[in-house]
């Protein structure tokens, strides 16, 4: 069982911390109460309503045992900004993944222990494996 | 000098029309196309740029490369970060200086390496603290991440040091008076000066030091 912190609860969030939540202990982050509620009633994880661009948020949230951070805010910056800190800060951490939708930030970026997720990448990938 | 300002809110603004006027070369990168097209009117000889600093294309096209420093503006603190990031990683720029919207972030802005991060709610908040006060001591700047402070101080009429030259007064090490203002006056003191009660003494210490000179000027903390 691995401890998991998920940060921004969109679809993508949401969608993840569902699906973890069955076998792991699962936290999720987001600064509206109402994408929390849409967790639903049987979500069997913690939901944390806060700015996780404070550290004192991530902190009580438990960052410094956590095992894997997914960044899925929506917003790149916000993803690409939280995960170099964390990744910086808390070497408790194995993986860190986040969602990024510009390309071209993908590249800036990208570094060693980052695994960054990108749509179109992901989209191109499948459409050359169903094409050629 | 050639500087790059991003976010052209009323901060953004001000400070082109101020760096202009001192004679510096300006470019302004703005997100919203209305707030551009009057720009381009208010702001002669700046280059007017519209597009989201967060891309480094759009960041070329202001041509990042040959300024000598950025100056993130914008009201989102993950915006500045990632626009002084861009600046720094692939072109190079030596000095970042962002503004801090939300003080809770500040410790990020540092984490992620830009170099001047102003948080100006507390410096604001500082200046109100003591506009407001009637606190004997005022914390007025703290330089070298926080390892010297600059201080004032009011002299109280039961003070230790009343009447007293400086040079017979005993200082903590590392630490130094810089200036007395007494009424409209601005003193440099020597070490013959006198102090007198209700003089405003500006001090410089090493932080560790600090309590230990406000005893020595006002017998108390």
């Amino acid at each position: 069982m691995k401890y998991i912190v998920i940060i921004g609860c969109g679809k993508t969030g949401r969608e993840l911390a569902r699906e973890f939540s069955h076998q792991h202990n699962v936290v999720v982050i987001d600064k509206s109460k109402y994408a929390l509620d849409s967790l639903g009633e049987d979500f069997n994880g913690k939901k944390v309503l806060g700015d996780a661009l404070d550290l004192k948020v991530l902190e009580d949230a438990g960052i410094k045992e956590v095992d894997i951070l997914v960044l899925a805010t929506g917003n790149d910056n916000v993803n690409i900004v939280i995960s170099k800190v964390a990744k910086k800060l808390y070497k408790n951490i194995k993986k860190i993944a986040l969602q990024v939708y510009d390309t071209s930030k993908k590249k800036i970026f990208s570094e060693e222990g980052l695994i960054i997720v990108n749509k179109t990448y992901i989209l191109v990938e499948v459409f050359k494996k169903c094409l050629l | 000098m050639f500087i790059i300002i991003a976010g052209a809110g009323k901060l953004g603004i001000l400070l082109a029309k101020k760096l202009k006027e001192d004679k510096h070369r300006v470019s302004i990168v703005d997100k919203s196309e209305i707030v551009c097209n009057k720009l381009a009117e208010e702001l002669k000889g700046v280059l007017i740029i519209q597009g989201d600093a967060t891309n480094p294309e759009v960041l070329k096209s202001a041509k990042v490369e040959k300024a000598d420093v950025l100056v993130s503006t914008t009201s989102s603190d993950a915006d500045n970060i990632i626009i002084c990031n861009i600046a720094k990683e692939a072109f190079s720029i030596k000095r970042t200086v962002s503004r801090v919207n939300d003080p809770k972030h500040l410790l990020l802005y540092k984490h992620m390496g830009v170099d001047v991060p102003i948080d100006s709610t507390t410096i604001l908040a500082r200046i109100v603290e003591e506009e407001a006060s009637f606190s004997d001591v005022m914390n007025l700047l703290s330089v070298k991440k926080g390892r010297l402070s600059i201080v004032r101080v009011d002299i109280p009429p039961n003070a230790p040091v009343v009447n007293k030259m400086l040079k017979d007064i005993s200082l903590p090490a590392n630490s130094v008076l810089i200036s007395i203002l007494r009424g409209p006056e601005i003193i440099v003191p020597s070490g013959i000066t006198k102090i007198l009660s209700g003089d405003e003494i500006i001090a410089a210490t090493i932080i560790d030091n600090e309590k230990q000179l406000i005893r020595s000027l006002i017998g108390k903390l």
